[in-house]
């Protein structure tokens, strides 16, 4: 990927430029206060400067010019700010340690290039940068921006509705309904083989249970229906449906499979690529099991070679459905975070999911809601109206069937009433008797809009449920949308918090919900879960209250309320600066921003949100994850942090790489090359203490021969020979002090 | 915690267990010195079934004729359960348990559970793992906060010097129950739990990392990285790639069997650990669960097979060991129209140990009749299960105010069931 390593160039050419940023995070290691900042840079600049200059200076002529960021003016400029004002003076240049906030706050880790971005954008910055963001439709798209599409358009299955992700990619229920006969299976070539082998799975092991279970209570089937009749069932059909599969593996004695499996193997991958999964879609389940078994890991890539991301898509499915489609939510979040430049929109994206949170294994199909309750209910709303996304949440069959509410009838309704006459009549009731369900009603005022402590009570919450009864899900294992259920709505008028709401059906709802949205209670809850998110674990309450008072002044307007968070004093306080810990999702995603690492598989970073207990949309209480300190900062967690960063850095992960010794740099002594890691890994820089830990071990480390870098490569010492071990045992070494600096005490902070 | 005692274990035992060039049998001495006040106590095991355990399929109240009626499918046959009283039997998966219950080791108690009527599985959970019942409120965990208490007994803290394994998950995180201002340590697996690779050495990244932790001004991150340093030498000194169980526990090959497999290879090595907590998923049975054979019974016979060997592989140490179980709720009396059960409301309980009055199935039988039922659909609750937990704690880890504890619970020693 081409687009890599220049990405990787140009940030470090940035790192290298200013030298504004060596100086900084050489000061900032003392970790003063941001005043006694500014007296320790006019101090400490010039030699400090003067250092990395000579460092540096054999690489000043690759960087590009740009009109900003002269090293000099920039830190000059820096210590006539007025820190901790309460508005940004408009007519200042803003300084690093500043950016650094700002960027540390509303994206997910500061690259080179967005404090390069906001730099350039000269006199008052900061606001502009955040206008921009807040903005998102407006920005033009950058590199990472056209790369990170063409990535995204390997999902196409992204793009679909609920209802036709679930006919492509079908569920555990789809595949049994169409096994009972309920559905058809689709037309589709291509679906009609990923349906065929799916429902042989499901038969088998339907067969296989009732063996289990010596048939005591399958009153449908038959009592000869043995496995083995099952399965002479479907190999007859698949006789006629799949002629390639001549090799069947069950006509093989044991002693042939090795051999069989080489044959098997060997004779897929000489296909071209459409033949190939033509081939692969024909196979039988036994057939399939033994040809993944010796096409995993390494041995994968020449299976997919070739195929275009539809036909990869395909092959997925044809392995699992519903995994497929989980693997390409959790893929798009990342590399969105990593690589998006609108990035205050996936930053508040994340808040929001996390505010609005629905556990992925509710049920079979959930992960399909969850695609567009993401794509269409939460990012557009974003960083729009509170009220608006509110509605958006209430009306997503996502939320309905997490929060139960798909399932609750009102006590009174016509369907009540209904089974009330069955039972009189004495007829057997439903298997599950309908009632009212108040798990949306109370998380809707406790979570989502009022607060645990909102002043509601338990009859609001009996009340909310009512008003909610009848919104429900139209046929939700296929998918389909919202629909308001008249037959189970509570009739009559409801009150809620002293509000009387007359009987109005799906329109009481709405009522509702635009009360608790303006309510004083729900513009406090909001502000302050968004002050812990963007200033303190514990924010001023100070700053809340003005922020609560923007949210009510605007009817909840996102944006305003972010405005008055970032123009406020208590945002800028220098006691703020690195003042929260990152989450393990802000944790993995800074540290593969600031590695710039070539992120071809992003599932080994999937597998670390796991290990670190974050697994992504897989909180299972409503209440989504912390954003405190607290939660996060733990034994376990700090050793699977520092093993992510090492394991990152040097490259043990599949289909991540990151690059930690450009070509063109011949830097070798380790206090240079940590500097220069620094730069790029943690702008605002690191202890003294963490620098010496990170030497004294690179020092300790096999050191590349220093005679070997003096010979020039000639005709007779071939570059090839000489660089290439040198390259790597330098690479070795830089990635372990790359590793170090992602694991240190100052990268868990933001 | 008293700082004195803490100081001395960090720099004079600990820092010789992280030296690798110290003999082994001189490490074990010098840990087993170290933690010889925290063997003192008894430890306590917890294990949470997750997805409400179908408590009336797992203690069979055989002699009960509306239990048959109930469940005309799913019910285990009066010939087939595994009969303890001559009114409860176990499940037949079971039968690795029923040993135990005949030795006295084992004791059951039924009809328990939260009183709170939550039906849902994460707010059942949460109450029962915050230990406050209906408050959403509560931060921290029930045995976090038992810990606490058994800090603030003086007679108790006098003796006692904590160490990084006090309070140990087997999992990625720290679960509910451990959570608190006690830090508890989360492993996911006990080999891999080190910084920079496996192994007897130290890993020079390691080295580097404590360091930067240790000399940190951050004293957040000070702090847990001075713990985490401290559980990672503790571990290694214990040589944990080189630990075999007893060859007389047979653990079957599951998630569940491994973590209790790696619960008593912590506790074996002596490494101060007082709580440990574990869980087992898949007892949400809403359809199919079976009878004898099926979801449920294969669920059983791993749960009943790890403790099992979880007991065996204490060997002599079992002594001090008491192991707890729970699950959210039970499930409906009646089998739904899937050949399931619905969530219900009471359920069953085992403890286990080398103290306790086994061999009995504790508690007030409600009943099965229609009128007995709560809510005319779930066994009812006739123990709370914070007298179970209360009794455990003050009689595992000491005299302690239990009101600290269980908030609100009023639990009086007067009426503990007299488990231990």
């Amino acid at each position: 990927m081409s687009g890599s390593s220049n990405r990787f160039a140009s940030r470090l050419a940035y790192s290298l430029r200013p030298c504004a940023a060596a100086v900084l995070s050489l000061i900032l290691s003392i970790q003063p206060g941001w005043a006694q900042i500014e007296q320790a840079q006019t101090q400490l600049a010039p030699t400090r400067a003067g250092q990395t200059q000579s460092v540096h200076s054999g690489l000043l002529q690759d960087e590009e010019k740009t009109p900003s960021a002269a090293p000099d003016a920039a830190i000059s400029k820096s210590v006539s700010i007025k820190l901790g004002a309460p508005k940004i003076d408009p007519n200042q240049t803003t300084s690093d340690p500043h950016i650094l906030h700002l960027l540390s706050r509303f994206t997910f880790g500061p690259t080179p290039e967005d404090v390069a971005s906001v730099r350039a954008l000269g006199k008052n910055g900061i606001e502009k940068w955040f206008d921009q963001q807040l903005r998102p439709d407006d920005l033009r798209p950058t590199a990472d921006d056209l790369m990170l599409a063409g990535r995204l358009a390997d999902f196409p299955e992204l793009q679909l509705q609920p209802d036709e992700l679930l006919m492509q990619f079908p569920s555990g229920a789809i595949i049994r309904q169409t096994a009972n006969g309920k559905l058809a299976i689709p037309n589709d070539p291509n679906l009609y083989a990923i349906y065929r082998r799916h429902i042989r799975l499901y038969e088998d092991k339907q067969a296989k249970k009732e063996k289990d279970q010596g048939k005591p209570e399958s009153p449908v089937k038959a009592e000869g229906a043995t496995p083995q009749t099952a399965e002479t069932a479907v190999s007859a059909d698949a006789g006629s449906s799949s002629p390639s599969s001549n090799l069947s593996p069950s006509k093989m004695p044991d002693t042939a499979r090795p051999a069989y499996s080489d044959l098997l193997v060997k004779s897929v991958l000489a296909l071209p690529p459409s033949q190939r999964l033509q081939r692969i879609l024909n196979m039988r389940p036994a057939e399939f099991e033994e040809f993944q078994a010796n096409t995993r890991g390494g041995r994968r890539a020449p299976v997919l070679q070739g195929m275009t991301p539809k036909e990869r898509e395909l092959l997925s499915d044809f392995e699992n459905p519903t995994h497929t489609v989980i693997e390409a939510l959790q893929a798009q979040r990342l590399l969105r975070d990593i690589y998006s430049s609108n990035q205050l929109e996936e930053v508040m994206t994340t808040f929001w999911l996390n505010h609005f949170n629905v556990y992925l294994h509710k049920n079979e199909e959930t992960p399909y809601y969850l695609v567009s309750y993401e794509r269409d209910a939460i990012r557009p709303r974003a960083l729009g109206n509170f009220e608006d996304l509110l509605d958006a949440t209430a009306l997503s069959p996502a939320m309905l069937l997490y929060l139960d509410n798909s399932s609750s009838t009102g006590p009174d309704s016509i369907v009540a009433q209904r089974q009330k006459e069955r039972a009189a009549e004495g007829k057997p009731a439903k298997a599950t008797a309908p009632g009212l369900n108040e798990n949306y009603g109370r998380e809707l005022m406790e979570l989502h809009t009022l607060g645990v402590n909102g002043g509601y009570t338990q009859t609001d919450v009996t009340e909310v449920a009512k008003i909610f009864t009848g919104w429900t899900v139209d046929r939700p294992q296929l998918g389909g949308d919202f629909k308001f259920d008249e037959t189970r709505h509570e009739p009559g008028a409801k009150t809620v918090l002293g509000h009387k709401i007359k009987a109005n059906g799906p329109k009481e709802g709405f009522e509702l919900l635009h009360i608790l949205a303006n309510s004083p209670a729900t513009a406090h809850f909001i502000s302050q879960e968004l002050a812990v998110a963007f200033v303190s674990d514990n924010p001023p309450q100070v700053l809340v209250d003005r922020m609560a008072h923007e949210f009510l002044k605007t009817h909840g307007e996102i944006s305003a309320v972010l405005r008055v968070l970032l123009r406020s004093p208590e945002f800028w306080n220098p006691a703020t600066y690195q003042a929260k810990v990152k989450t393990p999702l802000e944790y993995v995603v800074s540290a593969a921003r600031a590695s710039s690492a070539e992120i071809v598989n992003v599932h080994p970073l999937v597998e670390a949100l796991n290990q670190m207990g974050m697994p992504l949309y897989s909180c299972v209480p409503p209440t989504g994850y912390s954003d405190k300190a607290d939660a996060w900062v733990s034994t376990g967690e700090l050793v699977t942090r520092m093993n992510f960063a090492l394991s990152l850095a040097t490259n043990h992960f599949g289909g991540i790489r990151s690059q930690w010794t450009p070509a063109f740099l011949q830097l070798t002594n380790p206090a240079e090359i940590e500097q220069l890691l620094e730069n790029r890994l943690i702008p605002a820089g690191v202890s003294d203490k963490t620098r010496a830990a990170v030497l004294e071990q690179a020092q300790t480390q096999t050191q590349p021969q220093p005679q070997t870098q003096v010979f020039p490569p000639s005709a007779e010492n071939p570059p090839s020979k000489i660089t290439q071990q040198l390259q790597r045992a330098r690479e070795q070494q830089n990635a372990q002090i790359a590793g170090l600096l992602l694991g240190s005490p100052e990268f868990q902070r933001r | 915690m008293n700082p004195s005692r803490r100081l001395f274990l960090r720099n004079g035992a600990l820092a010789l267990a992280g030296t690798t060039v110290l003999p082994a049998f001189l490490t074990r001495a010098v840990m087993a010195a170290a933690t010889e006040a925290t063997a003192q106590g008894r430890k306590l095991v917890v294990v949470f079934q997750r997805g409400a355990a179908d408590g009336l399929n797992i203690v069979v109240p055989w002699r009960e004729p509306n239990y048959y009626a109930m469940r005309p499918t799913i019910a285990i046959q009066q010939n087939q359960v595994l009969d303890l009283d001559g009114f409860f039997g176990l499940h037949p998966a079971m039968a690795s348990l029923q040993p135990l219950y005949k030795q006295g080791h084992l004791a059951i108690i039924h009809a328990t559970g939260s009183p709170d009527g939550s039906r849902s599985h994460f707010d059942a959970q949460d109450f029962m793992e915050s230990g406050t019942p209906g408050i959403k409120g509560t931060r921290d965990g029930w045995l976090n906060r038992a810990l606490q208490a058994e800090d603030s007994n003086i007679a108790v803290r006098r003796h006692t010097a904590h160490t990084a394994f006090r309070a140990v998950a087997l999992g990625p995180d720290v679960p509910r129950t451990l959570e608190g201002k006690i830090e508890a340590l989360a492993i996911n697996n006990v080999q891999d739990f080190a910084v920079g690779g496996r192994g007897p050495k130290i890993a020079p990244a390691a080295a580097a990392f404590e360091s930067m932790y240790d000399q940190s001004s951050d004293s957040l991150l000070h702090s847990a990285g001075d713990s985490t340093f401290e559980a990672i030498k503790m571990l290694r000194a214990t040589d944990p790639a080189h630990y075999a169980p007893d060859p007389s526990a047979q653990y079957p090959e599951s998630p569940f069997a491994k973590n209790m497999k790696q619960i008593a290879q912590l506790l074996k090595a002596n490494l101060g650990v007082e709580a440990a907590f574990t869980d087992i998923g898949g007892w949400d049975t809403h359809q199919n669960q079976g009878s004898t054979q099926g979801q449920l019974a294969n669920r059983l016979r791993d749960f009943s097979d790890s403790i099992a060997a979880f007991w065996r592989d204490m060997g002599p140490e079992a002594e001090n060991i008491t192991l707890v179980t729970m699950s959210e709720f039970g499930r409906t009396a009646h089998q739904n129209g899937t050949g399931g059960t619905d969530h219900g409301h009471a359920n069953a309980m085992f403890v286990l140990g080398g103290n306790v009055k086994g061999g009995k199935v504790y508690g007030k039988w409600p009943g099965l009749a229609d009128h007995q039922l709560n809510e005319g659909r779930d066994l009812a609750i006739t123990t709370d299960y914070r007298h179970v937990l209360g009794e455990l704690v003050s009689k595992t880890l000491g005299q302690m105010n239990l009101e600290s504890t269980f908030p609100g619970a009023k639990l009086n020693p007067k009426q503990f069931l007299g488990l231990v």
